[in-house]
């Protein structure tokens, strides 16, 4: 025997795990075919690994997955819902601002028209329907919600119609939270 | 050492899938989630639970990873595993939880030490083949959690991610942060204290009882 029983105690982890070289393994193997305590060792090892291996040792309790399942969905339409609903605030908050804006805007232009009647003009960005042209919002046709956004919202698809933010708030659609209320996607409700 | 080559292709089949998953996953896809870490319930959970040792604890900090791992999704860099980095943030989040809670004292650094002493097996009798249905019974399976719990939790953890999580050895020591070799000094004693724990209820039994002695650290 070229090993002894305390060599092998100290080897027999790595023997299981693969990690001796092919001397190491040859020596290890000849004594475990002499010795039945190391054998038995080495029995006890595997068996212990093969149990907490197996799947029903450790597990979760039954229902996890639903549980699981459950709060997914829960934190899924959370999401969702705070995309369709923004918060009664935001609403709030916009349409004091829109309603500032309109009178403002109002007096600003009357207000240019007389003093500058001469300098009238014509602006010579393209087509009125383009996202391009500043200060108009983007309503998707396709979604079941009431929301305007920036053109460039993430959260904008199907068929866009663009007007202005008065107009949208006239016909009854409210600002994005992600995209004008500068609201991070990923933020807790 | 190289794992044979027929585990090597399991594993490559089983990290293409877990690629296309997430791929569709981060393209909008969410319900597929529960699919990609369905094989990952249990690893996840045991491991908490041996971290913890709450059931209710481990349920719930289970969850929270791995909702979490779906927000961090597109954190998520290839380098590693899927299954690896689900169980980084595992034990970091179940490390937090411990800091957070004062759950159970500070391990002292001497007691954290790896014992590299010889080590003398306390019996050496021979484990008759477990019966698989020995499994189905909630006390075997009590008494395999009970005699993991009975060892000190860095022989614990480095014996739950590899012959459980079944990380390799290397990447058992990237996750945990220390050498391979301390790895392998930490495996041998788990390995074999759990052997000697649960080995003499096994001939003493004949029916695969299991049982053990819960005051006695058998291998002192």
């Amino acid at each position: 025997m070229g090993i002894t029983c305390e060599e092998v105690w100290r080897d027999i982890s790595d023997y299981v795990d693969d990690e001796l070289d092919q001397k190491q393994r040859a020596v290890l193997e000849e004594h475990f075919a002499q010795c039945r305590h190391c054998a038995a060792v080495l029995e006890g090892t595997c068996n212990v690994i093969r149990l907490y291996r197996d799947e029903r040792v450790l597990a979760p309790p039954k229902g996890f997955h639903d549980r699981l399942r459950a709060r997914l969905n829960q934190k899924l339409n959370q999401g969702a819902d705070e995309r369709i609903h923004p918060s009664r605030r935001a609403v709030l908050a916009w349409a004091l601002a829109a309603a500032a804006a309109v009178p403002l805007g109002f007096a600003l232009f009357s207000a240019k028209r007389f003093l500058l009647p001469g300098l009238e003009h014509h602006s010579p960005t393209g087509s009125p329907d383009s996202p391009a042209v500043k200060g108009l919002v983007a309503v998707s046709l396709d979604a079941n919600n009431k929301i305007f956004h920036i053109p460039s919202c993430p959260y904008l698809h199907g068929k866009l119609k663009f007007l202005s933010v008065e107009e949208a708030i006239r016909e009854g659609y409210s600002p994005c939270p992600i995209c004008i209320g500068k609201r991070k996607p990923e933020k807790k409700g | 050492m190289t794992d044979n080559t027929e585990c090597n292709a399991r594993n490559d089949r089983i990290r293409a899938t877990e690629e296309d998953l997430i791929s569709k996953i981060l393209e909008g896809d969410r319900d597929l989630f529960l699919e990609l870490i369905r094989p990952y319930e249990r690893t996840v959970y045991a491991t908490l639970i041996t971290m913890l040792r709450s059931k209710e604890d481990a349920e719930d900090v289970t969850q929270d990873v791995l909702l979490k791992a779906l927000a961090r999704l597109q954190q998520f860099r290839r380098e590693s595993a899927f299954g690896t980095w689900l169980i980084q943030i595992a034990i970091n989040e179940a490390r937090m939880r411990k800091r957070k809670m004062r759950h159970g004292t500070m391990f002292s650094l001497t007691s954290a030490a790896d014992d590299d002493g010889a080590y003398v097996p306390k019996d050496f009798a021979d484990w008759r083949e477990i019966p698989s249905e020995a499994l189905e019974r909630s006390e075997t399976r009590e008494a395999l959690a009970k005699a993991l719990a009975l060892l000190e939790e860095h022989y614990r953890l480095a014996f739950i991610l590899r012959d459980v999580n079944e990380l390799s050895i290397t990447e058992t020591a990237n996750v945990l942060g220390i050498t391979r070799g301390a790895v392998k000094t930490r495996l041998r004693r788990a390995r074999l204290m759990l052997r000697d724990i649960l080995s003499p209820g096994l001939q003493q039994g004949g029916q695969v009882g299991l049982a053990f002695k819960e005051a006695r650290n058998p291998w002192e």
